[in-house]
């Protein structure tokens, strides 16, 4: 717990700085380069048929006059392409689990409105979508259950007939006796969570090109993907291709938010497709397919009971919850991912000796749910949240006194939860103290109730939670999941020319780790920022490498980054000892200049580069070496991040519009690598959790049809819906890893959701009524308004 | 999402573009500003055979002052309309309204006309034409027609306009001077289609409201004029009492959908808290003095 | 009446010539026919910005405009704003203020802020949402881009 690492003490100059973005040039002038810019010759197009069914045999397929559409090039359905591939098959060591295996189109039957089927290969994506016009399906439809309560019956229709049932995942985490405790309680409040289906919609759609090297019999995908050498893995196994014939790219990435961290349909298709007919194959998702089709959030449904005595201390917890998982198991997370997580975060930053959390995935002839930011936390941390405020308000106890009273002290630390999770230190106590804080808490209060005294319906909410960021290999990210989620890698070189160039296994789609990387970088190395150039999302830089999601980058990529560079440096500075005949000690290289204090002598690295490599004989040939490292990170246990966020709303009492007039975060993400990132990274964030409180939904209706297929349906907030945020950056007693950095990248989708529902229901407290579904849309509070109101006049 | 094929013309005059839309037999489509058509037509859900082009006729492009009427004709952007001095010094109600039209890039694209045949009974622009008087102006091969609001507005997304004819102008009343004027809609956000809105003009003669004219969208499948509601406010000062009469006759005469965003009981919740906002508002802002809604 | 024209227009200052299907979407023409891939589609319905251009000065949504309707206009894209080494006005803003991340929705951002700042008045922030609300930012949260327009708009001389 002590052993801090030596170089948080020093301030190096980059690393804390408010450095402008590396990426920004390029992408601002349009000179960015995504999937979908890339046209090499001879590209073909892909359009993919859906299935407009839940749950249905394919009887027949006839593709009528399509090949007489010009341009058309192929059409291909399962049985066309069988034996081509071998499935991607989701394993995982949990007990009683099924792997739903996944292929490029459906085989047989089809199991969600939206699910690939048939692919048609054309000169142009509008002579390919003229093409799926001619094309009819005879479907045999075949009885489904739409509702995850449905899904889990005995006698529910079965999915994935294999599989035996529709619940492929079960899981149990119990500690102490919690029946107990909730019988003898002072106090006991319960509520039945809903957090509704969401999806990622990042601003690029999936797009994904293959391109076959006929004389290296060799694949190239360039993929929207945020995990690269994942898929490089899998596919190399599907397409029986050996790591140096299957590459995979991620070139600028517009945006993932976990809808492009898992292995696509579509992916494997152009891989296919473009080995089978030697051409380059592009897809590109249209913003219906990805609101169809992309792997989507959450949906899960939430009864849970917390136990308090007298004085607002929380003795135990209980939850059942159903995962609405979708109709596969996702490669490489399971279905199991999201409401796994449910349960073992839902205890949440608090000190509760007793826990039963049971949880069920359950298939649904809807899309798969896979990664999205936050991930099981944004759920677990809504109904928590939403269970302290209930109990502080059945108690008479201010909501900031009932956390106070709960969350691990720093003399608890390391603590472990009813779920197993353990919490090592981080600033739970000071990010309550923080937010209260700069809000001005007392003001806050002052403020809402002199709104109130004039009929208007303010409220506040709180929300505190803590999440494990920059996992290493002691625990897998998934349950179960059998590939290495807990190291990275970085290879760094010096070239004969001085320039440095960093590779890493990661895969920045946003986040600008090209900025942050080259920032530690160049404090570890001394060398110029402009002199480092940060690779990343190719398969091909490091032998192995997952990708960046998780809020993994800045811990596992920063400590690559930090290992390899300080190897690099000592082989800097024994060149430039030998070169400038001084002591190693006597050396300090900052700048790209290498000094030595005892001379005042100095060489630049290109001079000490030329020298290495370019002049023979001026290093004896058993001294010298290259200027190039490769290290490899792993924080094994990982880091606990911790936050509160405070958000106050107004409820028009007449529309039910509910508008956030404030909002702060208080967190601790350790060392800051770039400031002006991490606030940009926590405004995101938060505007997500603004959707999933306020306005997003996605909405299957009772015959398994989607009614958000649209922008103008499934509603992501704009500039109008989130207002102004204020943050405060804790930097707490820093982590023990590498360079004391946490992971922060998606914080702000967990706390902001259960925040707003505790100040809708602040707002709405005249009347009783609690806020037990997200998003809390003008139409449910209506409702909410309307029941109170029928039972207050009974 | 790429439109269906297509032949395009580029009609050089009305009587050019009528012509190719009665050749296409029914299977024109005409092309202005393009913000609701083109959508369609990237879903694939509207997949013409001609698409007629009238962005280069210049007669078309032009709002004009005759009276106490306004016309604008097909052409006119709802950016020109929001802008024009006339709807800015006398049709504030029009000029408010324009604000809650989509986004200012759609405003540049897409015109009064073409908004009002798409005919979205959640779209302002029906509303407004049906609050302000409206006369749908129009040519075909048979000549031209003059259609009243009343008569234009069908159904959902469907006009009395025939296949073969195109809307050439829309004429819209000019308040009276000292009219006074409400306007409330509901969004889930800025911009998008309304759950309900509403839009209210009347006058004030001897302390009662004269002319009151009520439209109201989002609450049926057209654009409504609310006669009862209007009735129930005319000639009566606007009191509290006079509102919750205006608001039951407002609940006795619409019958709402539901859909994705809101069942029926939540928009006549809303109908009725958005009216009494308007109709509070287009009563304190006639010109005489602003008396207040005795309790 | 046909499937296919032969249009002229210019882009960023320069004319092109091309034939053209009548249903080639001007997005698709920008980014396929042009290779100026700095305009992105991300919905072709019209609702989330990205594709957003200048037609003829003013803003507009490239995915729901045909080339074939650009003959003779003057379009400018986000590759007339500036380059690498020299970046417009509202460009540096942007990088100044982290206004970007992901870099998907920015073409379209930049060009709809150029048309604010040409033709419409600011003066608060209200003002400033509710221009942007028509342009969908999934990565920022959209202040560091108010806070950008705000500067651009406190340095602008008077309304064209």
């Amino acid at each position: 717990m002590s052993a801090i690492d030596a170089s948080v003490e020093m301030r190096p100059k980059l690393v804390g700085q408010r450095i402008k973005r590396t990426e920004d040039p390029r992408l601002l002038t349009g000179s960015g380069r995504y999937v979908d810019d890339i046209a090499p010759a001879g590209l073909l197009h892909l359009a993919v048929m859906r299935s407009d069914h839940p749950h249905a045999r394919i009887r027949a397929i006839n593709v009528g006059e399509a090949f007489a559409i010009p341009g058309v090039v192929a059409i291909f359905d399962a049985g066309d392409i069988k034996g081509d591939f071998r499935s991607a098959v989701p394993t995982s060591r949990m007990k009683g689990y099924y792997a739903t295996p996944i292929r490029p189109l459906a085989e047989g039957k089809v199991r969600y409105v939206g699910e690939p089927m048939i692919a048609v290969v054309a000169e142009s994506r509008y002579a390919a979508e003229d093409a799926l016009e001619h094309i009819s399906v005879d479907y045999e439809p075949l009885p489904f259950a739409i509702r995850q309560v449905d899904a889990v019956a005995d006698d529910a229709p079965l999915l994935h007939d294999e599989a035996g049932t529709n619940v492929i995942i079960a899981r149990e985490f119990a500690r102490g006796d919690v029946e107990k405790v909730l019988a003898d309680a002072a106090v006991v409040v319960k509520g039945r969570f809903r957090m509704t289906r969401k999806t990622p919609m990042p601003m690029e759609g999936r797009s994904y090109l293959a391109e076959w090297d006929r004389r290296r019999q060799a694949l190239t995908l360039h993929s929207s993907t945020n995990i690269p050498g994942i898929i490089r893995d899998v596919l190399s196994g599907c397409l029986d291709l050996p790591g140096n014939r299957m590459r995979v790219v991620a070139p600028d990435v517009g945006g993932s938010f976990g809808g492009k961290g898992s292995l696509n349909h579509e992916e494997m298709l152009v891989c296919v497709l473009a080995r089978k007919l030697e051409r380059p194959v592009k897809f590109v998702a249209d913003r219906m397919e990805d609101l169809t089709a992309m792997s989507q959030a959450f949906d899960e449904l939430i009864e849970a009971e917390l136990a308090v005595d007298a004085d607002g201390r929380l003795l135990g917890l209980k939850a059942d919850v159903i995962g609405d998982i979708g109709a596969y198991s996702i490669y490489p997370w399971t279905g199991a991912l999201e409401p796994v997580q449910v349960v073992s975060f839902l205890p949440g930053p608090y000190r509760i000796e007793h826990y039963r959390g049971r949880v069920r995935g359950v298939l649904t002839p809807k899309p798969p749910t896979g990664p999205y930011r936050g991930v099981g936390r944004p759920s677990s941390t809504f109904a928590m949240e939403r269970l302290i405020e209930m109990a502080a308000r059945k108690l008479g106890m201010d909501p900031v006194e009932i956390r106070r009273r709960n969350l691990v002290r720093a003399e608890e630390f390391p603590y472990r939860t009813g779920s197993g999770i353990i919490w090592d230190r981080s600033a739970f106590q000071e990010c309550l103290e923080g937010a209260c804080d700069l809000a001005d808490y007392p003001a806050l209060l002052r403020a809402r109730d002199a709104a109130r005294a004039e009929g208007r319906w303010v409220g506040i909410g709180l929300a505190s939670y803590a999440e494990l960021t920059g996992i290493g290999s002691r625990i897998a990210v998934a349950p179960g999941m059998p590939i290495n989620t807990g190291t990275e890698t970085s290879t760094i070189r010096i070239d004969a020319t001085g320039a440095v160039t960093a590779a890493f296994g990661i895969s920045s789609h946003g986040q600008g780790l090209e900025t942050t990387l080259a920032q530690v970088v160049a404090d570890e190395l001394g060398c110029r920022m402009e002199d480092v150039e940060i690779q990343h999302g190719d398969s091909a830089l490091v032998p192995m490498g997952t990708g960046t999601y998780a809020s993994r980058s800045a811990v596992l990529g920063g400590g690559a980054a930090t290992k390899t560079a300080r190897v690099v440096k000592a082989k800097v500075l024994k060149a430039a000892a030998y070169l400038m005949a001084v002591p190693i000690e006597d050396l300090v290289a900052e700048g790209g200049v290498i000094r030595a204090s005892s001379s005042n002598a100095t060489m630049t690295f290109k001079e000490l580069a030329h020298a290495v490599y370019a002049q023979m004989g001026r290093i004896p040939h058993d001294q010298r070496e290259d200027l190039v490292a490769s290290e490899t990170y792993d924080p094994y246990l990982g880091t606990a991040c911790s936050s509160t966020h405070l958000a106050m709303v107004e409820i028009d009492p007449g529309t039910y519009g509910v508008t956030v007039t404030r909002f702060v975060v208080a967190e601790d993400c350790g060392r800051i690598i770039n400031p002006l990132i991490v606030d940009g990274q926590v405004h995101g964030a938060v505007a997500q959790g603004i959707g999933a409180a306020l306005l997003e939904e996605v909405v299957h209706d009772a015959d398994g049809q989607l009614l958000t297929a649209s922008l103008a349906d499934y509603l992501v907030p704009v500039a109008t819906n989130v207002p102004d945020i204020g943050i405060v950056h804790i930097e707490a007693e820093l982590p023990n890893n590498i360079g004391g950095f946490r992971g922060m990248g998606e914080g702000g989708t967990i706390g902001a959701p259960a925040a707003i529902a505790n100040a809708v229901s602040d707002a709405l407290s005249h009347l009783g009524v609690e806020v037990d579904t997200l998003p809390v849309t003008p139409e449910r509070i209506f409702r909410m308004v309307e029941d109170a109101r029928t039972i207050r006049k009974a | 999402m790429k439109p269906a094929r297509f032949d395009y013309v580029r009609a050089e005059s009305i009587a050019h573009a009528v012509e190719v839309l009665a050749d296409a037999g029914g299977d024109g489509k005409v092309l202005a500003g393009g913000q609701s058509l083109m959508p369609m037509m990237n879903f694939r859900l509207v997949k013409p055979s001609v698409l007629v082009d009238i962005n280069h006729i210049a007669e078309l492009d032009r709002i004009e002052h005759r009276g106490d009427r306004l016309h604008v004709g097909a052409l006119v952007r709802h950016r020109m309309t929001a802008e024009d001095a006339l709807v800015v010094r006398h049709i504030p109600v029009l000029h408010h309204a324009m604000k809650h039209v989509a986004h200012l890039t759609v405003r540049n694209r897409g015109t009064f006309c073409g908004s009002v045949c798409h005919a979205d009974p959640a779209a302002e622009m029906p509303m407004m034409t049906v609050l302000l008087d409206g006369t749908i102006h129009t040519a075909s091969p048979r000549g031209s027609r003059a259609l009243p609001a009343r008569d234009f507005f069908v159904g959902s997304l469907v006009t009395a306009l025939e296949p073969d004819e195109m809307a050439t102008s829309i004429e819209i009343a000019v308040p009276a001077e000292g009219s006074g004027w409400g306007f409330e809609e509901f969004a889930r956000r800025h911009g998008d289609y309304a759950l309900a809105a509403i839009a209210v003009l009347m006058e004030r003669r001897d302390g009662q409201a004269r002319n009151v004219r009520v439209a109201m969208m989002g609450v049926g499948d057209t654009p409504l004029r609310l006669l009862d509601v209007e009735a129930a406010l005319e000639g009566r000062e606007v009191t509290r009492a006079a509102l919750d009469e205006a608001i039951e006759a407002l609940k006795m005469s619409i019958d709402p959908n539901s859909d994705l965003n809101a069942s029926s009981d939540y928009r006549r919740h809303l109908a009725a808290v958005l009216a009494r906002r308007a109709l509070g508002d287009a009563w304190s802002r006639t010109r005489q003095t602003s008396v207040e809604i005795a309790a | 009446m046909s499937a296919e024209a032969r249009i002229t227009v210019t882009v960023n200052g320069l004319s092109c010539t091309r034939t053209v299907d009548a249903r080639l979407l001007l997005s698709d023409f920008l980014r396929h026919e042009l290779g100026l891939t700095g305009t992105h589609v991300g919905c072709e319905h019209g609702v989330c910005g990205a594709c957003t251009i200048l037609l003829d000065g003013r803003s507009a949504r490239s995915c729901l405009t045909l080339a074939i309707q650009a003959d003779g206009a003057n379009i400018e894209t986000v590759e007339g704003l500036g380059r690498i080494g020299e970046l417009g006005r509202v460009q540096q803003a942007f990088r100044d203020h982290h206004g970007l991340q992901c870099g998907f929705c920015t073409p379209g951002f930049l060009m709809t802020i150029t048309d604010m700042l040409r033709h419409h008045s600011l003066e608060n922030d209200e003002d400033i949402r509710e221009a942007l609300s028509g342009n969908i930012c999934r990565c920022t949260g959209y202040e560091h881009i108010v806070n950008a327009v705000r500067e651009l708009a406190r340095e602008r001389g008077p309304l064209k």
